[in-house]
C-alpha cells in the first residue's frame, strides 16, 4: 500500500479532519480571491472614475508676470512722455482727477490682458490633448429686452446695472461646469460651432419668463448701439451660487450668461478678453507625459501659468488608493493569519497522529515518505477547497468589494457633512457616487490563489512537521505508549 | 548470528548520564522463540528498540548478518530485516484488517489473516472493531507478511486475557519453529518467558559497579537462559 492509498484512505475514513482543512483552506482561498478582486476592482474603477472625471490643463495669465510688465511699461511712457501721459505696448497712462487731486491712471486693452489666441493654439495642438475651451472674462454688459434678477436691498452705487456674460468654445468644459456646480436644466450647452447663443440661469428665466428658444438683446456698457441679440439655447442652475467676479448685483450667479465664445466682445465692441484656457488630456494615464509635452511647446512660458486641473483626480485617487492599501492589507493578514492558522491546524492534526507516524516509522517507511503522505491529504483537502472557493468566491468577494466601496461612500458622505455649509470657492469637486463595484474573478487570480494557499499549505505543513519529525522512532513510540 | 549486539551502551539524549544500558552483548539465532526478560525499568524495551533500529546505541554495534545495522540505513533494517509487534496492537486506525495486514509487506494477507484465525468477514472491517486478542492476531499477520527474519515482541500478550495471550503465544511459536523466523519477545510475564526456548535476562550489574551505579541504577548484563521442552538449563554469559 503505497502513500497515496493511505492519504486517499486517511481523507475519506476520518472525514472530521479532512473537512476541517478543507472549510478552513476555504475560507483562506475565498478571502484571498475577494482581496485580489477588490484590489482588481478598486484599479479598474479607479481608471475609468479617472478617465470618466477627466484631467486637464489651465493656462492662466501669471499676474506677478502681468504687473511686471504693466510696470516696465508704465516706465515706458513716462521715460518718454514727461507728463506721464501716453500710451506702450497696450498699457496706457492718463491723468484724472479724483476728489480734487490729480493722479495717473493705468488702463490696459484687452489685447494686453488676454490670453494669445496662437499660444492657445499651439497648446492644444499638443498630442495628447483631446479638446480645449476658451473662457472669457465675465464681461458687464446692459440687458436690452429684459430685467436682470437684483436685491433691493444692496447697493448698486457703483455697479454696471448690467449682467455678466462669459463665453465659453465649449461650456463643457467652464470649470463651473467641470465642478458640478452648474448643470443644465433644460436645453443644452454652449459648443465651439454656437454664434449668437446664450445660455441663462433658471433664475432669470423666471424672472423674465423666458424659455428656450427667446432672443435676449444685450447692449454694451458704454453705448446702447449697436444691440446684439442671442438665442436662448439652455438654462441652467446651480447648486451653490457661483461666486460674484466683482460687487454689485450684475455679477451675481443668477445674472451670469453663459455665451458663445465671441458673443461677449460682439456686445462690448472690443476685442476679446481671453481669461482662461482648458486643455482636456486624452488619457489621463498620459497626463504627465502630456505636461511635458505642453511645457515644451513655443511660446512665452514667462507669461503664463499652467496650473494642474486634477484636483479632483488626487481626490479620488486618494480614495482609491486606501481602498487598494486595504486590499493589500487584507490579503497580507490573511496570508499572515492564514500560515499560522493552518499551522496550528496540522501541529494538532500530527499530533493526534502520532501513533499512525510511530507505526509507519516501525515498519520501516521513512520519514519523508510519511510527511509526503500528509502533505498529499493536505493537498487532497486543499484541492477541493479551492474548487469550491472558485465556485463561490464570485458572490463572495463582490459582497466584499460592495462592503469596501460602501465603506468609501460613507467615508465621502462624512466628507460632505464636514464641508456643508462652505462658501463656494472656484474649485469644487464633482459629486462622485460609487453605486456598484464591478469585481471580476480572472484566472490570473484563481492562479494566484491556487500558488498562494498551495504555498501556504506546504510551508505550515513542513513547520509542523519538524516538531515530530525531528524525534527519533524510539522517541515517537514511547509518546504512543 | 542473526541478530547481535555488541559491547551497547545507551543513555538518553536528554541526560547522557543515565545510563541505561551498559556493556550488553547478546546473539539471536534463526528458528528461535527468545525471551528478553528483566524487572521494570531494567531497559528491556530500549534493548528491543536497538534491536529493532528504531534508535541507535551510544556505543557498541547491533550487526544483523554480521553487518552493522546503520551501515544499510536503520529505516532499511525496519524496513527488511526486522518485523515489530507491540503490547497496544498499533494498527491503523483508518485501514481495514486486511489493508493493515498490507500495510507490513506484499505477502498474501487473506492467507495470513487465515492462519491467524480471523475469520473472512472481519477482513473489510474496520481493524478498530475487533477485540483485543484479534487485533494483535492482526499485528501479528502483518509482522508476518514482510519478508523479514527476525519478530520483535514488546509484551505482546501485556493486554490479553490468559486465553487468549495464550493463543497468541502459540503464534510466535509458530512463527518460530514453522516458519523459521527469531522470534524475540520483551515481557515481564513469566508466563511467556517460560514458553521460551531461550531467555536473556537483563538485571542491574551488582558485579561491576560503576562511579554513577547509584544514580541510573541500571547497570546491566544479559544472562542466557537456555530452556527445552524436556529441560531447563541456565547458564550466565556473564
Amino acid at each position: 500500500m503505497n502513500l497515496f492509498q493511505r492519504a486517499i484512505r486517511s481523507c475519506f475514513r476520518k472525514p472530521v479532519k479532512s473537512l476541517l482543512l478543507l472549510l478552513v483552506v476555504c475560507m483562506i482561498s475565498l478571502l484571498f480571491l475577494s482581496g485580489m478582486a477588490s484590489r482588481s476592482a478598486n484599479i479598474v474603477a479607479k481608471d475609468s472614475t479617472r478617465q470618466a472625471i477627466g484631467a486637464g490643463f489651465l493656462l492662466e495669465y501669471n499676474p506677478e508676470s502681468r504687473s511686471r510688465r504693466l510696470e516696465e511699461a508704465s516706465q515706458k511712457i513716462l521715460e518718454r512722455n514727461p507728463d506721464g501721459q501716453g500710451s506702450y505696448g497696450r498699457v496706457h497712462l492718463k491723468n484724472v482727477t479724483v476728489m480734487g487731486s490729480e493722479n495717473l491712471m493705468i488702463t490696459t486693452d484687452h489685447s494686453f490682458e488676454s490670453l494669445k489666441s496662437d499660444d492657445i493654439e499651439k497648446i492644444a495642438a499638443v498630442e495628447g490633448i483631446a479638446d480645449y475651451n476658451i473662457t472669457t472674462v465675465p464681461t458687464a454688459v446692459k440687458q436690452a429686452n429684459f430685467e436682470r434678477v437684483e436685491d433691493a436691498d444692496a447697493d448698486q452705487t457703483n455697479d454696471f446695472q448690467g449682467v455678466a456674460l462669459i463665453g465659453n468654445r465649449e461650456m463643457s468644459m467652464d470649470a463651473n461646469v467641470l465642478s458640478g456646480n452648474v448643470t443644465i436644466l433644460e436645453g443644452r450647452m454652449t459648443t465651439k460651432d454656437d454664434t449668437n447663443v446664450c445660455v441663462i440661469s433658471r433664475e432669470l428665466a423666471e424672472k423674465n419668463q423666458l424659455e428656450v428658444g427667446d432672443q435676449l438683446q444685450f447692449h454694451s456698457v458704454k453705448a446702447e448701439e449697436p444691440v446684439q441679440e442671442a438665442t436662448i439655447v439652455g438654462i441652467y442652475q446651480v447648486r451653490e451660487r457661483m461666486e460674484p467676479y466683482m460687487s454689485g448685483d450684475t455679477y451675481r450667479s443668477e445674472n451670469v450668461i453663459f455665451t458663445d465664445l465671441h458673443f461677449p466682445e460682439k456686445v462690448e465692441q472690443d476685442d476679446p478678453l481671453y481669461e482662461k484656457a482648458y486643455f482636456k488630456v486624452a488619457n489621463v494615464d498620459d497626463y504627465d507625459t502630456v505636461k511635458e509635452a505642453i511645457r515644451k511647446t513655443d511660446i512665452n512660458w514667462q507669461w503664463y501659468d499652467l496650473i494642474d486641473n486634477n484636483g479632483n483626480l488626487d481626490t479620488m485617487a486618494s480614495n482609491f488608493n486606501d481602498l487598494e492599501k486595504i486590499s493589500n492589507t487584507l490579503l497580507l493578514v490573511v496570508g499572515g493569519a492564514g500560515f499560522v492558522i493552518l499551522f496550528l491546524i496540522f501541529i494538532f492534526w500530527i499530533k493526534n497522529r502520532t501513533n499512525e507516524i510511530g507505526i509507519l516509522l516501525s515498519i520501516g517507511i521513512a520519514k519523508g515518505k510519511i510527511f509526503l503522505q500528509i502533505l498529499t491529504e493536505a493537498a487532497l483537502a486543499g484541492i477541493f477547497a479551492l474548487a469550491l472557493s472558485f465556485l463561490i468566491a464570485p458572490a463572495v468577494s463582490h459582497a466584499a468589494a460592495d462592503a469596501l466601496a460602501g465603506q468609501q461612500a460613507g467615508q465621502a458622505e462624512l466628507q460632505e457633512e464636514m464641508d456643508a455649509g462652505k462658501v463656494a470657492t472656484d474649485y469644487q469637486a464633482p459629486e462622485l457616487t460609487i453605486t456598484n463595484v464591478e469585481t471580476e474573478i480572472t484566472s490570473a487570480m484563481l492562479l494566484a490563489d491556487g500558488l498562494s494557499v498551495g504555498t501556504l499549505i506546504v510551508l505550515s505543513t513542513c513547520a509542523a512537521s519538524v516538531l515530530i519529525f525531528r524525534k527519533n522512532p524510539k522517541d515517537i513510540l514511547s509518546e504512543m505508549s | 548470528m542473526l541478530l547481535e549486539a555488541k559491547n551497547v551502551l545507551y543513555s538518553y539524549k536528554s541526560n547522557r548520564d543515565k545510563i541505561v544500558l551498559k556493556n550488553v552483548s547478546a546473539a539471536f539465532g534463526e528458528a528461535t522463540f527468545y525471551a528478553i526478560v528483566g524487572s521494570s525499568g531494567s531497559g528491556k524495551t530500549t534493548f528491543l528498540s536497538l534491536l529493532a533500529g528504531l534508535d541507535h546505541p551510544v556505543s557498541g554495534t547491533i550487526l544483523y548478518n554480521g553487518e552493522d545495522i546503520r551501515k544499510k540505513g536503520l529505516n532499511n533494517h525496519r524496513k527488511h530485516n526486522i518485523s515489530l509487534v507491540f503490547q497496544n496492537y498499533n494498527l491503523i486506525d483508518y485501514l481495514t484488517t486486511e489493508e493493515n495486514v498490507k500495510l507490513g509487506g506484499k505477502k498474501d494477507a487473506e492467507k495470513l489473516l487465515r492462519e491467524v484465525g480471523i475469520p473472512g468477514e472481519d477482513w473489510k472491517r474496520n481493524v478498530l472493531q475487533l477485540s483485543g486478542g484479534q487485533q494483535q492476531r492482526v499485528a501479528i499477520a502483518r509482522a508476518l507478511a514482510s519478508e523479514a527474519k527476525v519478530l520483535l515482541a514488546d509484551e505482546p500478550t501485556g493486554n490479553l486475557d490468559e486465553e487468549t495471550a495464550d493463543e497468541i503465544i502459540d503464534l510466535l511459536k509458530k512463527t518460530a519453529h514453522e516458519l523459521g523466523k527469531c522470534v524475540i519477545v520483551v515481557t515481564h510475564s513469566k508466563h511467556l518467558a517460560g514458553e521460551a526456548e531461550m531467555r536473556k535476562k537483563i538485571k542491574q550489574n551488582e558485579k561491576y559497579p560503576l562511579p554513577n551505579a547509584e544514580r541510573c541504577g541500571m547497570i546491566s548484563h544479559v544472562e542466557t537462559v537456555v530452556q527445552h521442552s524436556s529441560q531447563k538449563e541456565e547458564t550466565d554469559e556473564k
